[in-house]
């Protein structure tokens, strides 16, 4: 009996000791009642380089205004599912960042409208508008992308989807221009062949980026892309430039990876990081960073915008455009909120994210580090917007079944024929 | 002995209080809510419209949802027969007398034990590697160079694999049900029957498997009801989103609701009322089965 | 003295294949577990090009795993999860089990066949409301609701459980205290409770397994830093992974999770097993 006695008296020792943390949220309030609390939703993970240059940012800000504080969850690409149900069930968040098209066209019924804020000067902005000292494209991208032509996005880290090379692959296959269109990008993967390496590669998790580039080169309209992915007839895929569109894919299989199948984000990025694989063929601008440990910042990184496709439409376009941070329209210091977003997309810490992550600066007048130097150029030359995946996520009960298919096209397991033949058949 | 009332009211009421705010009121409320369309969880039913049976007509008319009850219904399946097959021979063996039984089950039930979020990973990224993997290693080792070169996480293979993956866990499980339930059986009826000249599989099919019945019955039972919320394994398999060969119910039903990584620029295509008519669909699915199950299989009260 | 030649001869000409088999999947586990902890110690550029542990063991992927990622305070949560909740089953489901193994009383059969309907209902049919509920009371992202749905979905499955052990404890104990003037209630916790301790101590054993894994409600209602349990939180990393491509670590990271399960199932394996052969034959 003393043994269950004591047993007893442990588990309720235990339970009352454990019963303080019980009552405590998620998130811890403000230590001293009079802080302004400021709770941010970030879309970095804790271990990735800007959630550590954010954070540095952010201390620096609560030192210079104390009656700031920050708290900070680290939530990870996850906050594309959590962010909306936790706003809808009335979580304090009062600021988070994604991709400036997903915060505004999907999240902008939450948002403060940022136009006045960004008509006004802040600290890092050294007496002009806020407006006058970021990439002004990414403005006009953010406004066209919302209902109403305001703004609901602050936008920071640039990018700019395109095709990585390694350089000195290039070099030693005697590759001095990069390709610009289909049949020089076929010529180029020969020639990287030729000398022995293996030619290109790509990720499941990008898989739909070469299909949906190609489609807008083919159309020069990204919403002919929405049509052909919602149509069930058939009709739409029975056209020839889909069908060459196609041939094209199956005629760089030969070139690809033999891991490409098989490839789950991010193995595809680790070949190409490892010496490899010469080519990366579609990614955002954020590549380097992310494989940087396995390269080291020695690597010679080269880009070039996907090439044009075989009777491309245009050439144009390209897909683009930044992270974001938004405020949540019930927030109770959106003031603060800013002043917070300005320090931390301008001035010195626009630099240190630049720096610390091999992004591109939001201040025009910086250079782009040396990673993704040649992505400086076409960013600026980029006329028309594409959004994400091209239009081919716009019916995402076709999107799976059209990426599966496509897999196996540029794998080289089916032909042109008989990926628009599944497809037609599976969509049915 | 006294029935004090107090006591039991007093002893009673917590779980069943419990249970109805928990089991009773949701299912109700889910049932009801896959008859209207609702946008956000969160809406109240102020917000809700009511749509009928138009849910049901959209889901089954969804490729992927269509899709995702192929998918489970292979899991359920070839899944079933394959870790039945293998956990009854592993079972039959353990219990024929071999030395070490105990390490032996205790090595067999430990990957049922570890989260399957890392049984997974391990999985993914070490066994189906086409790179640097096992299978790959051994094949090469073999000499089988078709085998090597097996992309086993291409989308037309990746369902195969998450299987296959997936019952390696599971297999434990059941050999401990099985062992449990076969050392039921007196052992005199097989010393009987061994005198009678009967050979291992005689055994097996006229001693075994008529007295394994209800275990059998019940093992059914457990793994429709385990297959059917499949969904760690499929989160793990799908880098961003469901792909086509990784979609099961549950996970259709959490992109629905929830949301995707890559997200359309239609905020209609999230519908928590088609997630509930989901559920619906999945328990329905469920009752049925244990329906056919309890009908086929009848259970003989057996006197040893 | 034939029947016993061929009885031999067929123990030693069946077993071999038996123990073949055995062994290989025991080894295939352990291949995999071995592989995994080489993979942790290597550098993620060594994994891919299958030249692991070249550079030699590189034990820094430990400490970057545990601290960089949080990993002490996903344990702490599982651990808060698993035994709160764990106390909490028990305080609710005994009682009602012993109850409905002691008394017969209109309605006893229904109740007892509701719980056990319940556990073939899937979590997705219960989920919405569940978030709603969570939501219009703001209790989403707290400690205290994720403990009380723990407790409350694994209470039908615990007194389905404790049922049977109830019912063979004798009556003479409960009339024997109330000779010495026990009142009900006391008699229970005092003297039946303990004396069920090898049935409640299994099934405790039993709910802190499927506590400490569980992933799906632990993804939806606790899925922020300060709130993830180990299973959801090894989950993050994994995906954070992705982000830096550090496979070393994340295979640290898969390790410094396995490890507590393995250590806890290796001095636990044969109680666990009980439980789970005791509950499941019952079915």
């Amino acid at each position: 009996m003393k043994v269950k006695r004591q047993f007893f008296l442990f588990t309720a020792v235990l339970l009352m000791l454990s019963v303080l943390p019980v009552f405590s949220t998620g998130q811890q309030g403000a230590d001293d009642v009079d802080a302004k609390n400021l709770v941010y939703w970030s879309m970095w993970n804790e271990t990735e380089t800007q959630a550590m240059v954010l954070k540095d940012a952010i201390k620096e800000f609560e030192n210079e205004n104390p009656g700031v504080k920050v708290d900070i969850q680290w939530n990870g690409r996850e906050i594309r599912k959590t962010l909306q149900p936790a706003l809808d069930a009335g979580t304090q968040i009062d600021m988070w960042d994604e991709g400036v098209e997903l915060l505004t066209r999907s999240w902008q019924d939450y948002a403060v409208n940022l136009d006045p804020y960004f008509e006004k000067s802040y600290p890092s902005t050294n007496g002009k508008a806020f407006k006058e000292t970021i990439i002004g494209s990414l403005q006009d991208l953010a406004s066209d992308l919302s209902t109403d032509g305001s703004i609901y996005a602050v936008p920071y880290q640039p990018f700019v989807v395109v095709s990585f090379y390694n350089r000195d692959h290039f070099d030693k296959a005697g590759i001095t221009k990069t390709p610009e269109t289909w049949a020089e990008f076929l010529e180029t993967c020969d020639k990287l062949q030729a000398a022995g390496f293996t030619p290109v590669t790509i990720d499941d998790a990008y898989m739909d980026l070469p299909l949906g580039m190609h489609l807008n080169r083919v159309y020069g309209d990204s919403n002919k892309v929405v049509e052909l992915v919602k149509d069930r007839s058939g009709k739409l895929w029975d056209d020839p430039k889909v069908l060459q569109a196609a041939k094209d894919f199956e005629a760089l299989a030969p070139y690809m990876s033999p891991q490409t199948e098989g490839n789950k984000w991010p193995a595809g990025q680790q070949e190409v990081a490892t010496d490899q694989v010469s080519i990366y063929i579609t990614n955002g601008t954020w590549l380097p960073n992310e494989v940087m440990g396995t390269t080291g910042p020695d690597f010679r990184w080269g880009q070039f915008p996907y090439p044009a496709a075989t009777n491309s439409a245009s050439v144009t376009g390209g897909i683009y455009g930044a992270q974001g941070f938004s405020i949540n329209n019930k927030c109770a210091y959106p003031d603060e909120a800013f002043a917070l977003i300005a320090h931390l997309t301008t001035g010195k810490w626009d630099k240190e994210l630049s720096a610390k992550t091999y992004g591109a600066p939001m201040d025009t007048s910086m250079p782009w580090p040396v990673q993704i130097e040649e992505c400086e150029s076409v960013f600026a030359s980029l006329d028309t917007y594409i959004p994400w995946s091209g239009g081919l996520a716009e019916d995402s009960d076709a999107f799976p079944i059209i990426v599966a298919e496509f897999t196996s096209l540029i794998s080289g397991k089916i032909t042109a024929e008989q990926f628009i033949g599944n497809v037609k058949a599976k969509l049915k | 002995m006294k029935r004090d009332k107090t006591m039991m009211i007093t002893f009673v009421t917590p779980a069943l209080i419990t249970f109805a705010l928990v089991f009773i009121y949701p299912t109700i409320r889910t049932i009801f809510m896959s008859f209207f369309y609702v946008q956000a969880v969160t809406d109240s039913l102020g917000k809700w419209n009511f749509v009928g049976i138009d849910n049901y007509i959209k889901l089954f008319s969804s490729q992927m949802f269509v899709q995702s009850l192929k998918n489970i219904f292979n899991i359920w399946f070839w899944g079933g027969i394959g870790v039945f097959a293998v956990a009854l021979l592993l079972s039959i063996i353990l219990t024929s007398g071999v030395k070490g039984k105990g390490f032996f089950r205790a090595a067999i039930y430990l990957p049922n034990v570890i989260s399957a979020v890392a049984m997974a990973t391990m999985w993914i990224h070490f066994v189906f590697s086409s790179k640097y993997g096992l299978l790959h290693n051994v094949f090469d080792f073999l000499g089988w160079e078709n085998m090597a070169a097996v992309q086993w996480t291409s989308p037309t293979n990746q369902f195969a694999s998450m299987t296959v993956a997936y019952c390696f866990g599971m297999v434990g499980y059941y050999v401990l049900i099985f062992m449990a339930g076969i050392e039921k059986i007196p052992r005199d009826f097989y010393e009987a029957a061994k005198l009678e000249g009967a050979h291992i599989f005689q055994q097996f099919r006229h001693i075994t498997m008529p007295l394994m019945r209800a275990v059998m019955r019940s093992s059914i039972v457990m793994w429709s009801v385990s297959s059917i919320v499949f969904f760690i394994w499929s989160m793990m398999f799908s880098t961003l989103d469901p792909q086509v060969g990784t979609v099961t119910p549950m996970v259709y039903m959490y992109a629905l609701v929830f949301g995707r990584s890559i997200v359309p620029s239609d905020p209609t295509l999230l519908n928590a009322g088609a997630g509930a008519a989901v559920g619906v669909i999945m328990t329905l699915i469920v009752l049925v089965v244990f329906g056919i199950v309890n009908v086929t299989i009848r259970d003989k009260k057996i006197q040893y | 003295m034939n029947i016993l030649k061929n009885r031999f001869n067929k123990q030693t000409i069946t077993r071999l294949p038996g123990y073949t088999v055995l062994n290989l999947w025991v080894i295939f586990t352990a291949v995999l577990v071995t592989w995994i902890i080489l993979a942790s110690l290597s550098t993620t550029r060594e994994i891919f090009t299958s030249t692991m542990l070249q550079t030699g063991f590189h034990f820094e992927n430990y400490p970057k795993a545990l601290f960089a990622h949080n990993i002490a305070s996903y344990f702490l949560n599982s651990v808060i999860y698993t035994f709160l909740s764990g106390i909490g089953i028990i305080l609710i489901a005994a009682p009602c089990a012993y109850i409905l193994a002691r008394f017969s009383f209109k309605g006893n059969k229904f109740i007892q066949n509701l719980f056990v309907g319940s556990l073939g209902i899937p979590q997705i049919m219960i989920i919405l409301p569940l978030f709603f509920m969570a939501s219009t009371f703001s209790l989403t992202n707290s400690r205290f609701l994720i403990i009380i749905l723990y407790i409350c979905l694994n209470i039908p499955f615990t007194v389905f459980f404790l049922l049977s052990f109830f019912a063979t404890i004798p009556g003479s104990f409960e009339e024997a205290a109330a000779i010495d003037g026990c009142s009900p209630m006391r008699t229970f916790w005092i003297i039946i409770f303990p004396l069920a301790q090898p049935g409640i101590i299994t099934v405790a054993i039993f709910n802190f397994i499927v506590i400490w894994n569980e992933f799906f409600i632990a993804l939806i209602f606790a899925n922020t830093s300060d709130l993830r349990p180990l299973s959801v939180g090894l989950y993050s990393m994994i995906q954070s992974m992705r982000y830096i491509g550090d496979w070393a670590g994340m295979f640290a990271a898969v390790i410094v999770v396995f490890v507590p399960t393995f250590i806890i199932y290796i001095f636990l394996s044969k109680k666990i097993i009980a439980g789970v052969t005791g509950g499941a034959l019952k079915g």
